[in-house]
């Protein structure tokens, strides 16, 4: 069949237009068994102080926002972590294992969000997302999420690991 | 299909990762949750294995110690690396060097790679046909210069993470690294192309079955210069910046191939046809005003199901 294949429309296009897209892979559980499989983990209530805030945004070379980590502690050594960034297009949450000697264990994208970054930035349109994770997952799902485009940089990610590793260092390796 | 089949490709794991510099999203599908998701960690230490190979910023790599060795004495290679400069340099003399991995030293004078400290001028008037690849998987260089496989090692990386998952008994995917995206299977998968113009909300769709597409375009990339607009996006026979505004898509039955000819046909355009028609594959374009062009038919299009 001689044809054009940018002209086969997809069956399952239902002609809506996208607005950003967004994608749920994990919750925690999940994330918890692919970065450290078979492990327990205990979840540690981590409040930074102000000094702590301020070592971390010096190591990290970016700002530290939160004075909370979400943060869990592995059976027989290492952290399980789990943050967000936001980047000029896109909103993620992700994990980060790191293990007992400091290094990084493994990443895994939690959710992706892309949109313009005016629209996460606004507060209210946040609200609508947060909570929604665990229970119902978001309808953006549903949308067309295999995007062919120029390349988003995980840039922004590589930095939050190394703002976690700050984290690790100043506030997690010696409790 | 049997009722056991159809119920086997209901289960779905989607994971997604850091890696190449972008997002590398795997979708699996027939088996158990748990083969299905040891699968595509094994597609994605196939995808980190290309970077430890092939990257250019990693000093450690092995593309790097070739950048830094095969000037003064042939240096022997992986497969896999092989592989990757073998197919680049038949696509350069293809496209008659408007696919060029020499072009290091002007991307890195745009800041789009480190800057080398031996970024002569030798170095700069370097030609691909200056790589010779001989027999026994060794790389010489024909005088100074560095390889940059940052146009067509994502597509290769693609294709090994598709291979891994087929090799662990998944029956369908689909690899999407930053928009290289590489289907197997029997299913069609919706694909959207970013608009030009409005990267971020919808344009083109259409259905993937069974084969790869990759998009190039400067979008998310372009930068002021010296008071003039450049893209990483660079036609190897002028070493000049490609048209910013364009976003070209190709189709092809890899995603090496499709990854490499995105930047064949943004420097040939229309001449593109005839390359692109040996690799069965086909492009389309589309500039800020919306308006499509299609080069190349193919001869065979997968049948859709």
């Amino acid at each position: 069949m001689k044809a054009n294949v940018f002209l086969l429309t997809p069956a399952a296009l239902l002609g809506s237009a996208v607005a950003g897209h967004g994608v749920n892979y994990m919750n925690v559980a999940q994330a918890q068994q692919a970065i450290f499989p078979g492990k327990a983990m205990t979840a540690a209530e981590v409040k930074l102080t102000s000094e702590q805030r301020k070592e971390i945004e010096r190591q990290g070379g970016i700002r530290q926002r939160s004075d909370t980590v979400k943060a869990w502690r592995v059976a027989g050594g290492g952290w399980f972590i789990v943050d967000e960034v936001l980047g000029k297009h896109e909103f993620i949450t992700f994990a980060v294992g790191i293990s007992a000697d400091g290094s990084v264990h493994g990443i895994e994208i939690m959710e992706y969000l892309e949109t313009y970054g005016d629209e996460v930035r606004n507060a209210k349109w946040r609200a609508q997302f947060t909570g929604k994770t665990k229970s119902a997952p978001l309808q953006l799902d549903k949308d067309i999420r295999n995007i062919s485009g120029a390349t988003l940089s995980s840039r922004h990610i590589t930095d939050g690991v190394r703002r976690l590793l700050a984290i690790h260092d100043v506030a997690l390796k010696s409790r | 299909m049997s009722a056991n089949a159809t119920q086997n490709i209901a289960i779905e794991i989607k994971r997604c990762r850091p890696l190449l510099g972008t997002f590398v999203e795997i979708t699996a599908r027939g088996g158990s949750p748990e083969m299905l998701s040891d699968a595509i960690t094994a597609a994605f230490s196939a995808v980190e294995k290309v970077m430890a190979l092939m990257s250019y910023h990693d000093p450690f790599s092995e593309l790097s110690r070739v950048n830094g060795k095969a000037a003064r004495a042939p240096v022997q290679v992986s497969e896999w690396t092989f592989r990757v400069i073998e197919q680049a340099q038949r696509l350069a003399a293809e496209s008659d060097g408007a696919f060029d991995v020499t072009i290091a030293p002007r991307l890195a004078s745009w800041g789009y790679l480190p800057r080398n400290p031996s970024n002569s001028r030798a170095e700069r008037l370097a030609r691909w046909s200056d790589v010779e690849l001989l027999p026994g998987r060794l790389v010489h260089f024909r005088r100074p210069l560095h390889v940059d496989l940052g146009g067509i090692a994502k597509g290769f990386a693609v294709d090994r993470a598709v291979d891994a998952l087929r090799s662990a008994g998944v029956r369908e995917g689909l690899v999407n690294a930053g928009g290289d995206l590489r289907a197997f299977g029997d299913s069609e998968w919706p694909v959207q192309i970013r608009h030009p113009r409005d990267p971020l909300a919808g344009g083109h769709a259409f259905a993937l079955r069974d084969s790869a597409v990759a998009t190039s375009a400067a979008y998310f990339s372009r930068k002021r210069w010296r008071k003039c607009w450049v893209c990483p996006l660079v036609d190897g026979r002028t070493r000049l910046p490609c048209d910013d505004t364009l976003s070209v898509t190709v189709h092809a039955p890899d995603a090496l191939l499709a990854d490499a000819l995105t930047k064949v046909v943004f420097a040939l355009r229309e001449k593109s046809a005839p390359i692109l028609q040996r690799h069965n594959a086909s492009a389309l374009l589309l500039d800020c005003a919306g308006q499509c062009a299609f080069i190349a038919e193919e001869k065979s299009v997968p049948a859709r199901a």
